[in-house]
């Protein structure tokens, strides 16, 4: 505990420095006068007794400094003024401060925004406790086969499915609809998540007939059981039926990827549904039992699949399930844009560095002359570099300081562009450990950059030294060669991420000019649903949309249709089917279709083009034959040879006759699924003649001129006045569906055009650094060319030359190393090879010019040189 | 006679030995005192004794507190703790034993 005691008296010493300088003083006076006057008793002149005194005594000064340096505080008094001295210098040029600040808060906030968002999305654990045991399949299931996999499985601890349907909730002023979990016992209790309140449904609960009971999720709870803490018990109407309220879910849990309100027992809410092995709408998930690596699960569930595909060929033939890990699974869509934008982070920094070590070697180049005057009056080299480590930290910590502010702000300003994929990650936030990584990265580079010239002027001969320098200033052929290097590479760098860019925009701009199939402006959307309780039957259904209709397109300026699942809106539903006189294709094997009914005149509404036959009439209803429309891309897939009006077609069926539909029409071929999604082959069909009664939604198709929310609360009086207890959900126009379509690609084109702009400012400030410097360098030699008869073009050869053999070198690096890492972007881009030409060469012209005009500023003042100036320059 | 530097690394030894002897003191009398019991032929050079004492400090050997002098005048007088008293034993084993060594080289036949 010695220790600790010495430490505080040095501590205390320290906070009392100025009262033990006082102090010291007094004391050694106190001596000294003493002394004197024990000599002027002995008779001494006055003059001569001081001085003896003095010779006694010794070195006041010395002995003072020795006093105080035995204290060990010595070094944070070099460093208060290292601190002063660096800010001074800082100060007296203002502009190297700013841009070397610049360049390195550019570089940390950036890459400290950017990487926050990466880490949080691809390596940062999922909420649930021990999630490296969950696991999704890349197949939807249907609960019976969960269940049989439950009973089964010899790897797996927990499992469960899960199917999102929409249902009514009528409680409110408003029937509002909300998203149903349709689960089995075995989900909850999977993510081993407790309940806030109540408990989660149990295995005997979770049967044909059951109680209606339902789990909230918090935001249901929230928002409508207004937080109240004695809900449980509550009853609440959902489509038409009771549910009591059991449990309420915490604020934190949600599913991996599905938005839920409320959780209930696929078997009570849907027992039609629960019985079918072969309907495979439930997603599942799984929880490996401890110890359990993931090729084992796999190897278990291939064996279950094998025995369920012999005991129900049918249906279960072709099983082939896939277990993925949750996080990966997840983080499956955004993975490779992420993965794009780091390696851009990278490159960045790289560049960033490269440049903040460039800046602090030109400026320590220039300031070689003082380093050498100051050797020169005794300073030690220790002391050199201390000082140059001042400086560079001094402004790594300046530039770090507003890297955390633009760190803060960026990564706020990327959470609110962010996709819809990122929309689960809640939590995104700036990661302290990053930013302290990504700015200690840059101390490093201060330091050891700052270090190199410090170094290499602490051992230059110093008379030697000071003789050059009367020349101007002089650097090592190796400093001078690495500043050459640094530039380079920050061209190939900056090329790189140019490219990456480039190839994004292009395919950005390709894919918003690809043409959806219809006209998409002026169109509004909204989704009905219909509840089974009073809706279970086709007539009744078809009355309620026959009305709706017919009241929309009673409004004025309103041309109204309906179809399932409109364009963009991310629903699909598609049927396998066979062709009438085909031979017949093994049952599982039948080819499979898009399937859409429509209601009113959709494709005039839609304006979809009919390309041959004709469009649906009023005519096509109830008791009349069965008629379909068909898109182009079936007509290339399945009607080749053949011409398809005429031909008849119908969904593959287990039981009873085939009603074959009569092909009248082809339709041009709708994006779908999006604009970057290929086309499939698509069957439209009346609703009135359809023979599916759980076809109980439809989206309406509103074109109007003055889309309003006038005309939107018309629109709902109208549909409520045929049902009162219908909600109308999920009000868009379809150019905004569109808009989310191309979010993902948005962003990372956003992102990475960032990083691009980013990367070519830093690269122009970094050969603009250089050539600066190496036109001051070079005064005489230039004053002594224009003495000797250059003209001015001579001149600017001469400097754009120099800077232009760089960007050269670093325009062929980059463009070696483009074609090398733009094939990782592959799966980001849209129609556009990752070697396209065009991107290529257009960046190489945007940085070739970029280098130029940074060599131009330097090159002028080289041009307008007065060689008597220059000649006497230093 | 012309006063002799002290050996290097005794002078501790001297002012702990002295303040032990003495109790309070302040510097002018440390070395005062050093170079009367030394009859004169050690002779500190006097700035020397503060860096000294105030290593001395750090150790925790002395404490030092302001007082006044006979001629009342502040000064700051130093006195020996027990971690002084057991350095100055330590320090004193030390020497003897060195000295004892020279002495047993030097008087060698």
């Amino acid at each position: 505990m010695n220790w600790l005691r010495e430490l505080g008296r040095r501590i205390w010493m320290l906070a009392h420095r100025r009262q033990f300088d006082a102090d010291l003083e007094e004391e050694m006076r106190l001596h000294l006068e003493m002394r004197q006057q024990e000599h002027l008793q002995w008779g001494m002149q006055e003059d001569d007794a001081r001085a003896a005194a003095r010779r006694r005594f010794g070195s006041v000064t010395a002995f003072k400094e020795m006093s105080h340096m035995a204290w060990g505080w010595e070094w944070f008094e070099h460093l208060a003024q290292d601190i002063r001295y660096s800010l001074r210098i800082l100060r007296k040029s203002p502009g190297f401060a700013a841009v070397a600040g610049l360049t390195l808060a550019l570089g940390i906030g950036a890459n400290t925004a950017i990487f926050s968002v990466i880490d949080c999305v691809l390596l940062s654990p999922l909420s649930y406790p021990e999630p490296q045991q969950l696991v999704a399949t890349k197949q939807n299931d249907s609960l019976q086969n969960v269940i049989d996999i439950q009973r089964q499985t010899r790897t797996l601890s927990q499992g469960g499915g899960v199917n999102i349907e929409a249902m009514d909730y009528t409680g409110g002023t408003q029937p509002i609809q909300i998203l149903a979990a349709y689960v089995d016992a075995g989900l909850l209790e999977t993510f081993r998540v407790p309940p806030m309140l109540g408990r989660i449904i149990t295995p005997d609960e979770d049967v044909k007939g059951g109680p209606r009971n339902i789990v909230a999720s918090y935001h249901f709870w929230q928002n409508f059981l207004n937080s109240d803490p004695h809900a449980l018990g509550k009853t609440i109407l959902l489509s038409g039926s009771d549910y009591t309220v059991i449990g309420v879910m915490p604020a934190g849990f949600a599913l991996p990827r599905e938005h839920a309100d409320v959780f209930v027992s696929l078997w009570v809410a849907y027992p039609e549904a629960a019985p079918y092995r072969g309907v495979h709408f439930m997603r599942t998930y799984w929880r490996l039992k401890p110890g359990v690596t993931l090729s084992q699960a796999q190897a278990d569930i291939s064996t279950i699949d094998r025995r369920l595909a012999e005991e129900y060929p049918d249906n279960e033939r072709d099983r082939e399930t896939l277990l993925v890990p949750l996080q990966q699974w997840l983080t499956g869509d955004v993975r490779q844009a992420l993965l794009v934008l780091f390696g851009a982070v990278g490159l960045v920094l790289l560049i960033a560095c490269a440049n903040f070590a460039g800046l602090l070697m030109a400026r320590a180049i220039a300031r070689q002359q003082e380093f050498v005057i100051r050797a020169s009056l005794g300073a030690g080299r220790s002391r050199l570099i201390r000082q140059t480590l001042t400086e560079s930290g001094i402004l790594a910590i300046i530039g770090g300081a507003a890297g955390l502010l633009l760190a803060k702000w960026g990564t706020g300003f990327l959470v609110s562009l962010k996709p819809a994929e990122l929309e689960r990650f809640t939590g995104i936030h700036m990661d302290a450990h990053v930013f302290l990584f990504v700015f200690g990265i840059s101390l490093l580079t201060g330091a050891v950059f700052g270090l190199i010239p410090a170094w290499s002027a602490a051992r230059a001969d110093i008379a030697d030294s000071l003789k050059k320098g009367a020349r101007g200033s002089t650097s090592s052929p190796f400093s001078q060669v690495l500043r050459q290097l640094l530039v380079t590479a920050e061209f190939a760098l900056a090329l790189i991420l140019l490219v990456g860019a480039g190839l994004l925009m292009k395919g950005f701009s390709r894919l918003r000019s690809v043409n959806p199939g219809f006209n998409p402006t002026n169109v509004m959307t909204m989704h009905l649903q219909l509840p089974a309780t009073r809706y279970a039957e086709i007539p009744p259904q078809t009355e309620f949309r026959r009305q709706v209709l017919a009241r929309l397109n009673a409004l004025p300026g309103v041309d109204a249709a309906m179809v399932t699942d409109i364009p963009f809106g991310g629903n699909y539903l598609s049927h396998s089917f066979v062709i009438d006189g085909r031979p017949q294709v093994p049952v599982g094997a039948e080819p499979e279709t898009q399937t859409l009914s429509v209601m009113g005149d959709y494709f005039r509404v839609m304006q979809i083009p009919i390309r041959a036959g004709r469009s649906f009439t009023a005519m096509d209803r109830e008791g009349q034959p069965r008629v379909a429309v068909v898109n182009e891309e079936m007509v290339r897939k399945f009607f080749q040879h053949e011409n398809p009006l005429g031909a008849r077609i119908d969904w593959s069926r287990r039981v009873g006759p085939h009603q074959w539909m009569t092909i009248i029409g082809v339709a041009r071929d709708v994006k779908h699924s999006g604009l970057n999604q290929p086309v499939d082959p698509a069957v439209y069909a009346p609703f009135p003649q359809s023979d599916e009664a759980w076809r109980r939604w439809m989206t309406l198709a509103i074109r109007t001129p003055g889309a309003s929310a006038k005309l939107l609360e018309e629109v709902k009086k109208q549909v409520w006045s045929v049902d009162s207890q219908i909600p109308v959900s999920e009000v868009h126009t379809i150019e905004d569906l569109m808009g989310v379509s191309l979010a993902q690609q948005r962003f990372n084109m956003l992102l990475l055009g960032l990083f691009a702009a980013l990367a070519l400012i830093l690269a122009a400030v970094g050969i603009y650094g250089m050539m600066a410097y190496r036109v001051g360098q070079r005064m005489h030699e230039i004053g002594i060319h224009i003495a000797l008869g250059a003209q001015r073009g001579d001149v600017l050869r001469l400097v754009l030359g120099d800077g232009a053999k760089l960007a050269f070198f670093g325009i062929a690096i980059g463009i070696a190393g483009a074609i090398v890492l733009s094939r990782v972007m592959k799966s980001l881009l849209f129609e556009v090879t990752p070697t396209d030409p065009a991107t290529f060469s257009l960046v190489t012209i945007l940085l070739a010019i970029v280098a130029l005009a940074a060599c131009y500023i330097p090159a002028r003042r080289a041009m307008r040189l007065d060689p008597m100036v220059a000649l006497r320059y230093e | 006679m012309h006063p002799d530097e002290i050996p290097p690394g005794t002078l501790y030894l001297l002012i702990l030995k002295t303040l032990a002897r003495s109790g309070e003191m302040h510097g002018y009398e440390i070395a005062n005192s050093i170079q009367r019991t030394s009859h004169n032929v050690l002779q500190v050079e006097e700035g020397s004794l503060y860096p000294a004492l105030q290593r001395m400090l750090i150790k925790g050997w002395v404490t030092a507190k302001w007082g006044a002098t006979a001629g009342n005048r502040r000064a700051r007088y130093y006195q020996l703790t027990p971690t002084g008293r057991k350095q100055l034993t330590l320090e004193m084993t030390q020497f003897e034993r060195v000295i004892g060594a020279i002495t047993r080289v030097i008087e060698a036949v």
